[in-house]
């Protein structure tokens, strides 16, 4: 960019570097490198004598310590003996959990509601319209908080449950509790556990330990061989299509191939389902759905959902009704019409802003910390800047964290959307 | 006369009209809203028919014969397609439309499937034709309209006339025993109006039911054995070519050949 | 708050080299006004009343040096802070000082280089159940859950309560003192804990503040201190000399209403002509003039006259002197001789 060696051979003016379009591009391009250049090194050398004249240097030694806080929600094993690092795994866990939750209900929510918009029935396109006109124009803050208020105001608190005659009591036959504090659902057990294999790397990633449950391993393991055997009947399936013209009927088939080994499995580990029970202050047993996390992740799938619904209305009207038509001559159904013909093409116009707002929902599951939903922003973001004073270290990793999981989404979706994109001339 | 002069001799041993009646339209009507289209329509095909309806813009043509396949509903009057009633009946929708083929203004070839992916979609799909006996279908119409080098490419890969003769060949590959064809050549460029016409003469020649909507008055004059005028949503005056061209006897029609031929 | 948070964090890491360096006595008395961090509304400590105006017992605190520095006890400018960019504030310069229930810690006062200038109240982490729940100890809460909020001492001391007597908890981080009343009054938390006065003060707004219990355990040392920036002490001595001002003046008898008649003329009491001015020149020693002690007596009376103004038994708050007594009475108040 900067070299000008091939200079024309009339010679080389400097007035050429502003007026010749053919310099004028490259000068502005390295005017606009040298300022951004200073601007940042100024910056940077500021910051470092600023930090200097307070007495602090730059350092991630604190991860190392320490955290000596509890934190509620934990997919790993964390107690506040652990360090900050530790903590702000357990944070970024949680936060991978919420926005993953998230981009499937907000997707799924979408796609239904952005379809229902184009009903031709009046109630029902009405309805998907107040819908996402009452999301899309509302702030996330103001949903998350109402969710999370609506949510502990109107269930009951576990204290309601107890006693000769409860004022609550629990659904689905004493197998689950809607409390004020969250649901608590029964959790998958086992007699015949195959127990844990413990994960331990070591040096700088001594703390990314983790337990896998080798029954969970074993379960997915027959669930991807049984998807393959599914795969593989389909193909067979779909030879038969091509040699005769007539797909055999295979939904029952596969449906024995996922259920049957499944259910094998899970006779042979001795599953049951752990109930929960009502003990001391709260319930115990089960897993705990909390507040926090219902409350998040319902609104930033309906708020999310909204936009993704809008561009799912957009990118099958984006299809031209000739489309239609000319599947309709042929003699194509409306729902084969929907498959073949509008959908592939409306993909191709949906997905790429669909990577904006999954992109945006993971970024504003960041406002967790308004209803105390754990996540990297509220522990390393949160209490371990508050506890170690390291706000510059915190927050830029939280920064780094999600420049890192927003450029992973975009990377997959993009991978995703070359591969259903139009070829033209 | 049409610019474009047809230039080739028209084999007319095929081109025999039957007695069979392959489209009866009985006191049809239809409205848009407050807007009356069509009035009190009145049509007999018979089978080896070649018709083409001409008329000024917004007079209706279009959507008589987009009538016929059901993209558009009739609000009164019968619709007979090959002895099957067009009625909300789904399944009477079906039978008709795998029996009748159209060809649009704008083509609307899908654009994500290539060119003989194109053709062989609905046989699949509706007639249930093995695939490998589909492509073969679809490789002797790609043939007969003079493309098969292009059947692994995408439509946007081809010119406007391309497509219309995909377009075709896509239709014929359902084996329709009638073809509508709504403004064929509107929107293609000079050049390319005489390659679809080609294309579309053939077919008259091989003894298929037609109806077009077209302004190509010679197409008319050299294929057709009826054309039929159409104004203000009602059929004003229909004969055959020679008669219709040199001896038009409403002073609708009058003005409306005069426009299109005078110069 | 993240905003905040990363402003702040900007701001400490480029743009406001010069105000950290640079003498805030100089600053303040340029401005004509001080800027103090407080509470965002805790009764008793730092509210604004119907009218708008601050009033508290922390808030005191920045009135009296006000009143101290720049003659005035009005010129102060108030700054609600959370307790997450309560720190950030006071070393971006934001605010001069940081009256705001802090407690001093060893790694604040050193390695967050912050000045603790002196305890203005002695705390300690207390627990509030509601008393249908028939718990009398904290030792009893095992599976409780607990409203805490986030970014202060009391998360730490709370996790190790539990951790040493081997009982488990919930806990359930809040924001803000508004939130953890609305969360643990529906029940969504069995517990509230934060230091015992702001229990106390909180339990004073409830429509039923019987029906709640603050437990015996106090489960750790909060001593609550105004705070400064570390670095320059001149300033931290003004600030640290006020705050014993009001202290010496309750010991040696000196309030609002006499203070005006004991410096208009030397009295029999060495130490009390020395601290009002009448004999010798401390206020010249912090670079104040001789009635600095007088201004920030008189601006809401002595330590006594404010605890009993703002937080005492005959308040809605009704906290008991307890360890804030002076040490002539068994408490732990106590200023160093002015001399």
């Amino acid at each position: 960019m900067t070299t000008l060696t091939d200079t024309p051979k009339q010679g080389f003016r400097l007035s050429q570097l502003i007026y010749d379009t053919r310099y004028r591009s490259i000068t502005i391009q390295v005017i606009a490198t040298v300022l951004i250049v200073a601007a940042l090194w100024w910056l940077a050398r500021n910051t470092v004598a600023n930090l200097t004249a307070l007495g602090k240097d730059f350092t991630l030694e604190f991860l190392g310590n320490r955290s000596g806080y509890d934190i509620n929600q934990r997919l790993i094993a964390y107690d506040s003996n652990a360090t900050h690092g530790r903590a702000a795994l357990v944070g970024i866990l949680n936060t991978l959990l919420v926005a993953g939750l998230g981009c499937v209900l907000a997707t799924i929510l979408g796609v239904i509601f952005g379809v229902l918009r184009l009903s031709k029935n009046w109630i029902v396109s009405r309805l998907a319209a107040v819908y996402v006109e009452g999301f899309r124009n509302v702030p996330l803050l103001l949903w998350i908080i109402a969710i999370f208020a609506v949510m502990t105001e109107s269930t009951p608190s576990p204290r309601d449950f107890r006693g000769e005659n409860p004022v609550a009591s629990m659904a689905l036959a004493d197998n689950v509790a809607i409390t004020n504090r969250g649901a608590y659902i029964p959790e998958p057990l086992f007699a015949n556990g195959l127990g844990d294999v413990e994960i331990k790397p070591g040096g700088v990633f001594a703390d990314l330990y983790f337990n896998v449950s080798i029954d969970l391993i074993v379960i997915l393991l027959t669930l991807v061989v049984s998807l393959l055997v599914v795969k593989l009947v389909n193909t067979r399936a779909a030879d038969i299509q091509n040699a005769t013209g007539v797909r055999p009927t295979t939904w029952w088939v596969n449906l024995l191939i996922i259920v049957a080994p499944i259910a094998a499995l899970l006779w042979g580990l001795g599953f049951y389902l752990g109930k929960p029970e009502l003990s001391g202050f709260n319930f115990s047993g089960g897993t705990h759905l909390r507040n926090s996390l219902l409350a998040l992740w319902l609104a930033l799938s309906l708020y999310t959902g909204a936009f993704i619904a809008e561009i799912v209305r957009g990118g099958i009207n984006a299809v031209s009704k000739g489309q239609t038509e000319a599947a309709f001559a042929l003699g194509l159904r409306p729902n084969r019409t929907m498959r073949l013909v509008i959908l592939p093409q409306a993909l191709r116009v949906i997905i790429p802003p669909l990577i904006s707002q999954f992109l945006n929902l993971t970024k504003n599951s960041s406002l967790a910390i308004a209803i105390g939903y754990m996540d990297v922003r509220s522990t390393l973001g949160g209490i371990t800047v508050n506890q170690t004073g390291r706000e510059l270290e915190g927050i830029l990793l939280v920064g780094l964290f999600y420049l890192l999981l927003s450029l992973a989404i975009s990377t997959g979706m993009n991978w995703f959307n070359d591969r259903v994109k139009l070829k033209e001339r | 006369m049409s610019e474009l002069a047809i230039e080739r001799q028209i084999d007319r041993s095929h081109m025999t009209i039957s007695d069979e009646v392959a489209i009866q339209i009985n006191n049809m009507n239809k409205w848009y809203g407050q807007f009356h289209v069509l009035r009190d329509i009145n049509l007999t095909v018979q089978r080896g028919e070649r018709i083409v309806i001409c008329g000024p813009s917004g007079s209706g043509k279009s959507t008589l014969i987009r009538c016929i396949n059901r993209l558009e509903e009739h609000q009164s009057g019968d619709i007979i397609v090959d002895g099957t009633e067009l009625t909300s009946d789904l399944k009477n929708i079906d039978k008709i439309r795998s029996e009748v083929g159209m060809c649009f203004q704008h083509f609307n070839l899908f654009p994500h499937l290539t060119i003989l992916e194109n053709c062989t979609l609905a046989p699949i799909w509706v007639r249930k034709v093995p695939r490998k006996e589909a492509e073969d279908i679809a490789m002797h119409y790609l043939e007969k309209v003079k493309i098969p080098d292009q059947a692994h490419k995408y439509p946007g890969m081809l010119s406007g006339g391309q497509q219309q003769r995909v377009a075709i060949a896509r239709s014929l590959c359902m084996k329709p025993r009638i073809m509508l064809f709504d403004e064929p050549t509107s929107a293609l460029d000079p050049e390319m109006i005489k390659e679809v016409l080609d294309t579309m003469i053939e077919l008259a020649e091989e003894g298929m039911t037609m109806l077009c909507v077209t302004h190509e008055m010679g197409f008319a004059q050299a294929v057709a054995n009826r054309v039929i005028f159409m104004d203000q949503g009602q059929i004003i005056e229909q004969n055959e070519p020679h008669a219709f061209f040199n001896d038009p006897q409403s002073d609708r029609t009058k003005l409306f050949l005069s426009q299109i031929l005078g110069h | 708050m993240k905003k905040s948070i990363m402003l702040g964090a900007l701001a400490v890491a480029g743009l406001t080299a010069a105000s950290a360096s640079a003498s805030t006595l100089d600053d303040v008395k340029a401005r004509g006004k001080l800027n103090c961090g407080v509470l965002s509304g805790l009764t008793g400590f730092s509210q604004p009343d119907a009218n708008g105006v601050w009033e508290g017992f922390d808030v005191a605190v920045c009135r009296a040096v006000a009143a101290a520095v720049l003659g005035d006890s009005t010129a102060v400018e108030f700054v609600p802070l959370t307790t997450q960019v309560r720190f950030t504030a006071l070393a971006s310069g934001e605010i001069d000082i940081l009256a705001r229930n802090t407690t001093w810690t060893f790694s604040r006062d050193t390695d967050l280089k912050l000045d603790f200038i002196g305890v203005n109240y002695y705390d300690g982490q207390g627990f509030m159940v509601p008393k249908s729940l028939g718990v009398t100890s904290a030792k009893d809460l095992d599976g409780a859950t607990v409203c805490i909020q986030t970014g202060t001492t009391t998360e730490l001391n709370l996790a190790d309560f539990f951790r040493a007597n081997n009982i488990s908890y919930e806990p359930i981080p809040i924001e803000t003192n508004a939130e953890a009343q609305q969360q643990y009054l529906a029940g969504a938390c069995d517990v509230y804990t934060t230091d015992a006065s702001g229990l106390a003060a909180t339990r004073a707004t409830f429509e039923a503040p019987g029906d709640h219990v603050i437990l015996p355990e106090i489960i750790s040392k909060e001593p609550l201190g105004p705070v400064v920036r570390h670095g320059d002490n001149e300033w931290g001595d003004i600030a640290m000399w006020t705050l014993n001002a009001l202290i010496a003046a309750e010991e040696l008898g000196v309030t609002s209403a006499n203070v005006e008649e004991l410096s208009a003329a030397a009295t029999t009491n060495p130490e009390i002509n020395r601290l009002l001015g009448t004999e010798g020149d401390l206020g010249a020693m912090i670079g104040l003039d001789a009635q600095w002690a007088v201004r920030a007596i008189a601006a809401g009376g002595n330590y006594g006259e404010l605890f009993e103004k703002n937080i005492g038994v005959n308040t809605p708050i009704g906290l008991a002197r307890g360890l804030n007594a002076q040490w002539t009475e068994g408490g732990l108040i106590y200023a160093p001789p002015f001399r």
